[in-house]
């Protein structure tokens, strides 16, 4: 089976399952289809999903990138501590950006240049940087933002629709287009298949990993301020443990965690399916606990299940061949 | 003996150096700080996460890692704690069998599934981390081991000292974690198993083709790893007696920080135990000494560890890649002037075994 | 110079039958029975018959050659000898009796083991541990004493010098072979596969190997030996088999087979001319390299080449010809000397600028650095050359991309079901002309060509051969960087020679001989290394060389 049939019947199960999700959904709540439901669905996570279109170029490019979560949490922190010494808004807004920026960056230089471990480096950043948004909040929490930006996420924008929702819209199309149809598409996923050959085709490996890097810094760091602009309030523990999610996400798209396969047509189908399933165990009365203990299984599904399928088949095809031996 | 100076044996050795070279700057900043009481109180710190970091140890060396331990250690704690309030009779040594077994169980879902399934350990480990700390939290409703309930026995272990001399008190905590490190070390030298591990994590491929168990040797390192989770869980309970359901969170990383700046190669194959201990020795020592320093808040922490781990990752990268250039050059009967002579061929080294990035199996070439 | 092509010894009749007859094989001189015997082996594939109804027996003492094109279903056989598939029918006999290989540890434990191009080794652990690695011994604990004397016993009987306690990790790729060997000795070998295991040696290291397998040939182990170089079978075996399509075509004592002879049976036809190298009109220079050098690498390289001209580069294995490659393809640039490219000095620090000049560099490893396996022809085709592909928009153009992709698949005369098919599932011919194809869409002036035609089969060595020469003739420039002399020789019109990283001596087409080429390569001393001690001089005296000649048999 070529890559291209595998991930069809990939995405083909998803469709399914969200199918089936949704039906069970439908079952238990008869509002479940309204437009202001399936805002609602997804503003609850929107942030995360933001982020699960940038992680998947990072991990097609054959790395992974854990400190989002941190990077997202450092970008609310910033704002909530230079708001809450008196500087502008729009300003702090601009700085915590910069700073997604530069996390992305410091983490891409040691990966791209540095050639560390992505897991490593990452590690370090997941702690490091949440230290750092430790280190401006303590324990203290911080909120009463202005208006405008506390409407940033929820404002209707086009008819219904939110700021948020458009922007997630629009960042999934420019994903799409750049990852399938650009050469730098092409170029990710050659590195993810293998790294030297993309050097030796005479593509610059190490500055598409940096982009690659500094994207995923920048969108967390949006993502964190568009938090922090819905929750009204952030902690020094503000989005800790989104990576759990964010990864899953692309993961259950179909994306290979070696890199250099998946689309992001699996990944927004992954994301509608796990947005569901969230909220249809929110309806069914499950705990934010132990939803996320379902994701966590989820998670681990999305590779088990291949595989058994997998080893299922050859197994089959090896008993048929003997048979025809004997 | 050209055995001993290997450029692993050198970065231990700086480790140390390292470590010496912290405690006199301590010393320096803290009044007191030389005294036999920061020695109990970092020696029982460092007794813990030892014992998790040996254990993850054993899987990093296959090429593989334990995210899940923190939530094993945090769920054993508890799971120990709420026996021993509710049956008070309950032989120590049950309670230690029941903290093991319980981190042997986590253990054999995670082998079996990283081992077995094929599913890359950070996806398993990432999933077990949320799995593990969903089932407390859901078992535990709300409630928490208080020291209080817990039998005298109990209450007095963290203060049993094996040995005293004279200022200084060696806790037997502590020299649990120093046997068991001594043990796991001289296993992974003397028993077959030690060696298959490095071997694993060296050259997954080779070894599969030349049949070594592999499978089961990855599926028994994270058993072995686990079950060290749960009896740290029963050490953690001791030293704190009060367990909430977030005890132990980010212990996982710790252990992880512990290993890699104790020299043990992410990408697998080579490191050592007494490597993780110095680690886990200089970690715990920078984190509780840092509090005590004056000025800096104890938020700083997580911050400087990230640091400190990223230093270890990237010194390491450099510096052993220049060791092993110049041992490679000394003159060996392998070369008319002991320069490496690899021209055109296959270059079975770095590049075609080292993922880059790749969390954990890596690509197989 | 179409040595090959020289007298032939005697015309060989007999092999044309359309259905040859699998009769056992003439049993060895004292008439004892076959240590491993296959008999009537098949085993399909999905699609392919890999092989049908093919028989091959192995003797003690002795070395029995498998020639075969790629796809012959060589690898095939090896996998069932060594456990790796089941045969679909036939018998495996060992010794006399029956048995079935179901496994990798059946075929260890049954003593057949076999040795790859690519050694597998533990580069963390010692050689000592490597050797006894794969070991399914009884015992817990190890004896570290007991390991280290016993590898350092074993390595002395096959008189390989290496220090037992030294990470394999600083190993070269012929001493990782002899560790290789070591260990299946060390498991009592009865039968001893190797699969091209010269493909990436030095005339030197193969005659150090061929050395080993001559004191495991005395020691009586049955050696079933597979090799794309002529010459290397006809110096070390003892009979010959050939395989074509997955059948079983011949099989004779040395003394009785001719390369033109072989060769034929292999593919099914006579191959003329094995170099085609029309001498071309040359233009003017296009490189200039003077004094090129890389601190470590290599040093004081200076060469012209002209347009159309073919420059050969030989040497042995540590002559740093592939870096020389490198440095002009700006993947490992060189820090002293300088570079006249088109009449301008250049610097050349990444690949992006080498082929922003016209600088292409096909490598010597198609599978780990020259193509992305999983995708398709048209996706690595296009892949350095993408910027010509790109819409006003900054999309990527399929059609013009497709287009490319087919065209060279009729020049190159490429066996794929389709452009879009992924290049891992081609065979090695194949795959080497898509990397071919890869770097002519680029437009190169200057095309540097790393062991183009290794590992491949005959009928695609010679479309290469003839590609080569062609794009000589269209006046594009070229070096050609290859180990096997009588190409380089056959396909050059100088040739340059290097040593250890060190310039010896450039070559005109006619005075360049295999003797005065491998003089140079070999400098003036005798190499010590870490097999036996090797005398330089009565290997040029002989001229007998492993890869002397190809008419081969003859002296001097």
């Amino acid at each position: 089976m070529t890559p291209q049939n595998l991930l069809r019947r990939w995405e083909t199960l998803l469709v399914v399952l969200l199918a089936v999700v949704v039906v069970i959904n439908v079952a238990q709540s008869p509002f479940y289809l309204r437009l202001d439901n399936i805002i609602n669905l997804f503003q609850l996570s929107i942030e995360k999903i933001i982020v699960a279109l940038v992680m998947t170029f990072v991990i097609t490019s054959g790395e992974i990138d854990l400190s989002v979560s941190a990077v997202m949490g450092l970008a609310a922190c910033i704002i909530a501590f230079l708001y809450s010494h008196g500087t502008n808004m729009a300003i702090a807004v601009v700085i915590a950006l910069l700073a997604g920026v530069a996390c992305g960056a410091f983490n891409g230089l040691w990966v791209a240049y540095g050639r560390l471990p992505a897991l490593a480096v990452t590690l370090a950043g997941l702690i490091g940087y949440r230290g750092i948004a430790r280190i401006l909040l303590e324990d203290k929490s911080i909120g009463q933002f202005p208006d405008w930006f506390n409407a940033l996420g929820q404002q209707p924008l086009v008819g219904p629709l939110p700021v948020a929702l458009i922007l997630f819209a629009i960042l999934l199309i420019c994903a799409i287009v750049i990852l399938q149809r650009t050469p730098f598409g092409r170029y990710i996923y050659v590195i993810g298949n293998n790294r030297e050959v993309a050097r030796y085709s005479g593509i610059d490996v190490r500055r598409m990993k940096l982009i690659v890097f500094i994207a995923s810094g920048t969108v967390a760091a949006l993502a964190g301020i568009l938090l922090a602009a819905r929750l009204g309030a952030v902690r020094g523990n503000t989005a800790e443990g989104f990576e759990l999610d964010i990864i899953t996400m692309v993961l259950l798209g179909g994306v290979s965690i070696f890199g250099g396969s998946g689309t992001l047509v699996g990944v927004a189908l992954s994301i509608l399916l796990i947005l569901n399933l969230r909220n249809g165990m929110s309806l069914a009365d499950i705990t934010g606990n132990t939803q996320t203990g379902v994701i966590g299984a989820l998670l681990i599904l999305s590779v088990l299940v291949p595989n058994l399928f997998g080893a299922f088949r050859d197994s089959r095809a090896k008993s048929r061949r003997a048979a025809r031996a004997t | 003996m050209r055995r001993l100076v290997r450029p692993d044996q050198i970065r231990v050795f700086s480790l140390v150096v390292l470590l010496v070279a912290f405690v006199l700057f301590f010393s320096a900043q803290i009044p007191g700080y030389l005294s036999g009481r920061t020695f109990v109180r970092i020696s029982t710190g460092v007794a813990i996460i030892a014992v998790v970091a040996v254990g993850q140890t054993l899987v990093v060396l296959t090429r593989n890692i334990d995210l899940s331990v923190g939530s094993v250690v945090g769920f054993t704690a508890w799971a120990v704690g709420m026996a021993l309030a509710s049956n008070k009779e309950m032989a120590a040594p049950l309670a230690v069998l029941l903290a093991i077994g319980i981190g042997v169980l986590s253990g054999v879902v995670n082998g079996l599934l990283v081992a077995y399934g094929r599913v890359p350990a950070i996806i398993v480990t990432l999933g077990t981390l949320a799995i593990y700390r969903t089932i407390l939290v859901g078992v535990a409703n709300a409630k928490t081991v208080t020291i209080d309930a817990l039998p005298e026995w109990m209450k007095a272990l963290p203060r049993a000292n094996l040995l005293t001399m004279g200022d200084l008190e060696v806790r037997a905590m502590v020299a649990l974690a120093v046997v068991i490190v001594a043990l796991f070390q001289l296993g992974l030298v003397y028993l077959r198993f030690g060696r298959r591990l490095y071997a694993i994590g060296s050259n997954p491929d080779a070894a599969r083709i030349a049949g070594l168990p592999a499978q089961r040797t990855v599926f028994l390192a994270y058993v072995l790893c686990d079950a060290l989770a749960g009896l740290a869980g029963f050490m953690f309970l001791a030293r704190f007696g009060t367990i909430t359901v977030v005890a132990a969170q980010g212990m996982e990383l710790q252990s992880v920080a512990a290993v890699v700046v104790g020299g043990v190669n992410m990408l697998g194959g080579s490191g050592s135990m007494v490597g993780t201990l110095i680690g886990a020795t200089l970690v715990e020592t920078i984190q509780q000494s840092l509090i005590r320093v004056p000025g800096l808040s104890e938020f700083w922490i997580d911050a400087l560890l990230g640091l400190l781990i990223l230093l270890a990752v990237a010194s390491d990268a450099i510096i052993l890649n220049r060791l092993r250039k110049a041992w490679l050059a000394r003159p060996t009967p392998s070369g008319p002037d002991g320069r490496d002579d690899r021209d055109t061929g296959a270059r079975v080294s770095d590049s075609a075994l080292s993922a880059s990035g790749a969390p954990a199996g890596g690509k197989s070439s | 110079m179409t040595a090959r092509v020289a007298a032939l010894d005697s015309v060989w009749f007999g092999s044309m039958t359309t259905t040859p007859i699998p009769t056992p094989d003439p049993p060895s001189q004292t008439g004892a029975q076959p240590v491993l015997a296959m008999r009537g082996i098949s085993k399909r594939f999905d699609a392919t018959q890999a092989l049908s109804d093919v028989s091959l027996a192995l003797y003690r003492a002795e070395v029995h050659a498998l020639l075969g094109e790629n796809g012959a279903g060589k690898s095939t056989l090896i996998k069932i000898m060594t456990g790796i598939h089941p045969p679909d029918s036939g018998e495996i006999i060992l010794d006399g009796r029956q048995v079935q290989i179901a496994n990798a540890m059946a075929a260890q434990a049954l003593g057949i083991a076999a040795i790859y191009q690519e050694p597998m080794i533990f580069p963390d652990l010692d050689v000592a541990e490597n050797i006894f690695i794969g070991h399914a011994s009884r015992s817990v604990l190890m004896n570290w004493g007991k390991l280290h004397r016993e590898a350092e016993a074993i390595l002395q009987k096959i008189d390989v010098k290496l220090d037992v306690r030294m990470p394999a990790r600083g190993l070269t790729l012929a001493q990782q072979q002899a560790v290789e060997i070591a260990k299946a000795i060390s498991l009592n070998v009865r039968v001893l596969i190797m699969d091209e295991p010269t493909a990436s040696l030095s005339a030197h290291e193969v005659e150090q190997l061929f050395r080993l397998v001559d004191t495991l040939r005395k020691a009586g182990v049955a050696i079933l030996f597979i090799s794309h170089r002529m010459d290397e079978v006809f110096s070390i075996a003892d009979r010959v088999t050939v395989f074509r399509d997955g059948k079983w075509i011949s099989t004779k004592p040395r003394s009785q087979v001719t390369s033109d002879g072989a060769i034929r049976d292999m593919v099914g036809r006579t191959i003329e001319d094995f170099f085609a190298k029309t001498t071309a009109r040359q233009g003017d220079v296009l490189v200039s390299v003077r004094n090129l050098g890389r601190t470590g690498a290599f040093r004081g390289v200076s060469f012209d080449v002209h347009r159309g001209e073919v420059l050969g580069f030989a040497g042995l294995v540590g002559a740093r010809r592939t870096d020389v490659g490198l440095a002009l393809f700006g993947i490992e640039p060189a820090d002293s000397g300088e570079i006249i490219f088109d009449g301008a000095r250049v610097v050349i620090r990444t690949p992006e600028q080498a082929t922003g000049l016209g600088i292409a560099y096909v490598t010597e490893d198609r599978r780990q650095l020259g193509l992305s396996m999983p995708q398709s022809l048209t996706t690595n085709i296009t892949l350095p050359a993408m910027k010509r592909y790109v819409t006003p928009l900054g999309l990527v153009d399929s059609k013009r991309e497709a287009e490319t992709a087919e065209a060279f698949k009729t020049q190159l005369s490429i066996r794929t079901p389709s452009v879009q098919h992924p290049v891992g599932k081609l065979s090695g011919g194949n795959q080497q002309k898509v990397m071919l194809a890869k770097w002519l869409n680029t437009q190169p002036k200057l095309l540097i060509l790393d062991e183009p035609t290794r590992g491949i089969d005959v009928g695609a060595k010679a479309d290469v051969h003839h590609f080569i020469s062609d794009l000589a003739g269209q006046g594009m420039a070229i070096i050609l960087i290859s180990s096997d002399l009588p190409e380089v020789l056959g396909m050059s019109d100088r040739v340059l020679v290097m040593r250890e990283g060190v310039q010896m001596g450039i070559f005109n087409r006619d005075e360049a001989t295999q003797e005065r080429v491998m003089t140079a390569a070999m400098g003036q001393s005798a190499s010590t290394s870490a097999f036996a001690n090797a005398d330089a001089a009565s290997a040029i005296g002989t001229g007998a060389g492993p890869s002397t000649g190809a008419a081969a048999g003859r002296s001097g």
